[in-house]
Formats: structure tokens, C-alpha cells, sequence
């Protein structure tokens, strides 16, 4: 995707080299996180991170980890709710944050009668549907156009483990094994174990299963490649010692 | 032939280095001397208090500061700004509790940060931003009486330079990175001479003493100084904090720049290194 030769290091206020701007002939360019334009055609980084360019969709972003999650539409988020009114879920996507709104009838096959009852404490799963600076954020379990939920909604059970924002990034991308390098996951479902992970793009990682020790092993070996930057081998080198231990 | 005197961790002072060179075609023995300022150079540790959104430990000068970012974070209601984050800086002393020093160091702080930080992105929201001082230089006595800085701005510049660190280091976004340096005029010989990063015993002695900042564009955001001194003296004060703060060198050339012994620390280099590692590394996967 991303190019190996741009691998260019911005710091806020830097010059972006123009040659790494993507020029499409015809489509418009896309500002990714991390990017500010300054009319009329000045582009300036805002955090520091490496520049990453896709020249296919034609888009420039900059790569980072760590901070707050701030909600962009379209995220997947796990939230847990704090409470409930008359018609919305009051949830917390970060903490310290105003609370995000979740219509109560934003649920799949959800009616005034048949909604789904969830008291403090509950784990959504969701999707950010509108996030606006001087609004909080809105999000949905449901898809507005085929009414499905596609995974989505409430998580019951299981355990949540915090992440970096990198990490839930890199898991939740398409080829997360190719592209984001971690294979941990894939490594631990053959080596055996019966678990489901959610991931939340705001540093949240769910994780099920029947028995109890498998859900601390899965938690235990995201955290410990996600805090000791392990690699492929390191992770599989993980998941033997870990599965290992277990019997 | 060099010779080196070891100085405490955090002093600043005038080492002499004899350096002895052997001329083979004249068979002469040129002693020549030099004196050198000696700084420590500035260190620094991110993103390690992992409850904080960032956060920086930063050392220079003899005054080590952590500092810790959270943002953006919800603000009370009587205290939002309908149109902006509100930056709110808290400077924590080495010992004992803040005093209407550290408010005015605040004041000076959340000013000039609030300038940087991109605050018309998060309406309503709050960034907090707290310093700790946990080391500051050593005591020095002069004929058994204690010198202490009795002015409020030789922490500024550690101050500044950890709150920007701990800013990167929470993503937050920014329209420039700063870099902060303190100096002194100091009567020598009858004649003014400036002095960077002075000592405790350098600002008692000094005519007056300033602390500038400027941003990653070369240009000033914070002058603030204290005691009596001309305008033309402060020209120079200048033009000594520019060439302290701000490389002209691009990024391309700076390891070339790096031998040739510059006096001190470069501090906007030392800023893009350190954060530059810290990115390398959390993106070892790309």
C-alpha cells in the first residue's frame, strides 16, 4: 500500500515535501489524520509521525500511535454505557470524555418494544455515525442501508483489555497478518484455542471464549506484543510459550 | 594529548583542554589551549507514565521535569470556551507546594502554549498539561552563604521544553514545535558577555537574564527578562538565542553539522531526533 521510500519523518509545522503529494489527474486529493490545509494549497503536518502516501486513492496522511481516541465517522468503537434515557444509551468511548450518544432503536431489528435492555456497566460494540467537533459523537449497531448488524451490538462476557490506538489499528486492518504485521491472533486460533476478540478503534480489545484461561492468554499475548513491539517470530515464539503453559 | 575535567552532572562551567600537537617536520611541540563552555546535553524519556495521554521526562541545565498531557478531556461547564480547548497548566515545585511563583510560570506557559496547540480543533474540551520539578541545579555557596535563584524564569525554558515533548508525545495536534533557551549578561573584564544557560551563581551575578522561545518556523514567542539592560544588549541576546534555538541547517545536512563541535546542545535537532526514534519505533511494523 504505503511505499517504502517515503518513509519521510514529520514533526508539527514541517514543510511537506512536495514529491510526495500524490497527484491523481482526476481525483481530488485526500487529507488523512494528521494533515492540516492551509489555503490556498499549503499542507501542514499537526503531529509527528511518518508521512504515508496512497497513491492509488490518491491520499497523504500521517502515521502515528498513541494519544486519545478522537471519533472520526466510520470507526468501530466498543463503548460501555453509563446510562440510559429515554430514548438513547449515554456511553464512554474514552475516558474523561463527554458521553457518546446510541439511539436505543439504532439496534438490528429493534422496535419500541423489542430493544435491547442495557444497564451501566454494558459493552457495545458500535460504529461511529457522527462525530463533529462541536457536537458529541452519535453511533449506531446497525447498518442504515441493509438493516443489518454485521457484527455489531451488545458484548456480553468476555474480558477488555486496553491497546495502544496503533495496535487496534493494525488489527483491524483488511490483511492485519500482511499489512499490520501481527499475527498473534492467527497464531493462537491454530494453535488450538476457541476464543471471538472485538476490537475497538479506541484502544479497546474484547475477548470471549468458554473457558477462562484462553481469554487471559489471548489478552495477555496482544498486550505483550503490542507493549514490547514484537515481531512475527517474536509473536509465535509468544503463542508456543504461552499455549505451553497452559497445559 | 586532552585532557578532560570531570564536572558534577549538571554544571555548566569553563573546562580547559590542553591539546598537545607534535609538528614531525619542525619537530616542535605546539601546546595550544582552549577554553570550552561545557553543557550537559539535554536527555529525555516519552510516553512513559502509560495513564497519561502523553508524557515526557525531560533533563537539561540541571532541572529535570516531568510532565503529562491529557487531552482532549471534558471541562467544567462554568469553565469552556464555546470556541476553543481550554490549555490548562499546572507547574508543580521540587518541594513543597505551588506559590504565586509557580501561578506566574502558569500564566507564562499556558500563553504561549495555547498559541501552538491547535485549541479552535476541540471546542469546549480541555487540555490539561501538568509539570512536576523533580531536580533542580545543586546549591552553590559562596563563602558559606546558600545562592539560590531568587527569580522565577531559569526553569522556564525546562518547563516549556517538557511540556512540548509530552504535547508530541499525546498526538496532539500543532501548528509548530518550540524551543526555549535562557541566557545571561554577565560583567566580565568591564565588558558585557552572554552567557546561555547560566548557573544559579551566573543569574545572581548577572546584569540581567532572559528566557526566549521560538517555534519551529524561526520565529519568537516568548521574550521575557529580567534586570537592566540596553537595547542593543538585548539584540545580541537575540541573536545568541536564535543561533541556540533555531538551525539554519535543513534536515538533510545535520550530521555534518553535528562534528564540528557546536557549542552545547542543539535543541530543535535534539527535539527531532528524540521524537523521530520514538515514531521509528512505534512503527516498527510499517
Amino acid at each position: 500500500m504505503a511505499v517504502q521510500a517515503d518513509r519521510v519523518f514529520v514533526l508539527p509545522g514541517d514543510e511537506v515535501p512536495a514529491a510526495l503529494i500524490p497527484s491523481h489527474p482526476k481525483k481530488a486529493l485526500k487529507l488523512g489524520p494528521g494533515l492540516r490545509h492551509v489555503p490556498p494549497s499549503e499542507l501542514i503536518p499537526t503531529v509527528a509521525g511518518q508521512l504515508a502516501t496512497d497513491h492509488k486513492k490518491n491520499s497523504i496522511w500521517v502515521e502515528y500511535n498513541g494519544g486519545r481516541y478522537i471519533p472520526a465517522v466510520g470507526d468501530l468503537v466498543i463503548c460501555s454505557v453509563q446510562r440510559s434515557g429515554p430514548d438513547y444509551y449515554y456511553v464512554t468511548i474514552t475516558d474523561y470524555t463527554p458521553n457518546a450518544i446510541l439511539p436505543q432503536l439504532a439496534f438490528e431489528m429493534a422496535t419500541k418494544k423489542t430493544r435491547p435492555q442495557l444497564n451501566h456497566g454494558a459493552l457495545v460494540y458500535a460504529r461511529v455515525c457522527l462525530a463533529n467537533r462541536h457536537m458529541d459523537p452519535e453511533l449506531e449497531c446497525v447498518s442504515p442501508t441493509t438493516g443489518k448488524a454485521d457484527g455489531l451490538g451488545p458484548l456480553v462476557g468476555g474480558m477488555l483489555y486496553d491497546i495502544s490506538l496503533g495496535m487496534s489499528r493494525r488489527l483491524l486492518m483488511r490483511k492485519s497478518v500482511e499489512e499490520g504485521k501481527v499475527a498473534v491472533l492467527d497464531e493462537l486460533g491454530s494453535a488450538g484455542l476457541a476464543f471471538e476478540t472485538a476490537v475497538g478503534r479506541n484502544g479497546k480489545l474484547w475477548v470471549n471464549s468458554e473457558s477462562v484461561k484462553t481469554v487471559l492468554i489471548v489478552g495477555r499475548a496482544v498486550k505483550e506484543t503490542d507493549e514490547n513491539h514484537l515481531n512475527v517470530e517474536q509473536q509465535k515464539k509468544l503463542v508456543r510459550k504461552l499455549v505451553k503453559e497452559m497445559n | 594529548m586532552r585532557g578532560t575535567v570531570a564536572l558534577g552532572p549538571y554544571l555548566t562551567g569553563a573546562i580547559i583542554i590542553s591539546k598537545t600537537t607534535l609538528d614531525s617536520k619542525l619537530a616542535r611541540v605546539y601546546v595550544e589551549t582552549f577554553i570550552m563552555t561545557v553543557t550537559t546535553e539535554p536527555e529525555a524519556l516519552l510516553s512513559h507514565l502509560y495513564k497519561a495521554d502523553g508524557s515526557a521526562t525531560y533533563s537539561h541545565a540541571g532541572y529535570t521535569v516531568i510532565g503529562a498531557v491529557n487531552g482532549p478531556i471534558e471541562a467544567q461547564k462554568r469553565d469552556e470556551l464555546p470556541e476553543e480547548a481550554i490549555v490548562d497548566v499546572i507547574v508543580r515545585p521540587a518541594a513543597g507546594v505551588g506559590g504565586t511563583r509557580e501561578r506566574h510560570l502558569e500564566s507564562l506557559l499556558q500563553s504561549t502554549l495555547r498559541q501552538v496547540i491547535l485549541v479552535n480543533s476541540f471546542p469546549r474540551t480541555l487540555i490539561q498539561i501538568i509539570l512536576q520539578i523533580t531536580v533542580t541545579p545543586e546549591n552553590e555557596y559562596i563563602n558559606g552563604k546558600l545562592v539560590q535563584a531568587n527569580v522565577n524564569l531559569p526553569v522556564l525554558p525546562a518547563l516549556l521544553q517538557t511540556a512540548i515533548l509530552s504535547l508530541l508525545s499525546a498526538s496532539l495536534p500543532m501548528a509548530a514545535t518550540l524551543t526555549s533557551t535562557s541566557l545571561a549578561i554577565i560583567q566580565e573584564d568591564g565588558r558585557p558577555h552572554i552567557v546561555t544557560n547560566p548557573t544559579a551563581r551566573q543569574v545572581e551575578q548577572s546584569k540581567s537574564f532572559h528566557v526566549l522561545a521560538f517555534t519551529s518556523q524561526n520565529e519568537l514567542i516568548l521574550a521575557e527578562s529580567e534586570g537592566a539592560f540596553t537595547l542593543k544588549e538585548w539584540d545580541d541576546i537575540y541573536g545568541a538565542a536564535y543561533r541556540k534555538c533555531c538551525t539554519t541547517a535543513s534536515i538533510g545536512d545535520t550530521d555534518t553539522l553535528m562534528d564540528e563541535g557546536t557549542t552545547g546542545a542543539d535543541l530543535k535537532r535534539f527535539t527531532r531526533s528524540i521524537i523521530e526514534q520514538k515514531t521509528a519505533s512505534d512503527l516498527h511494523w510499517k
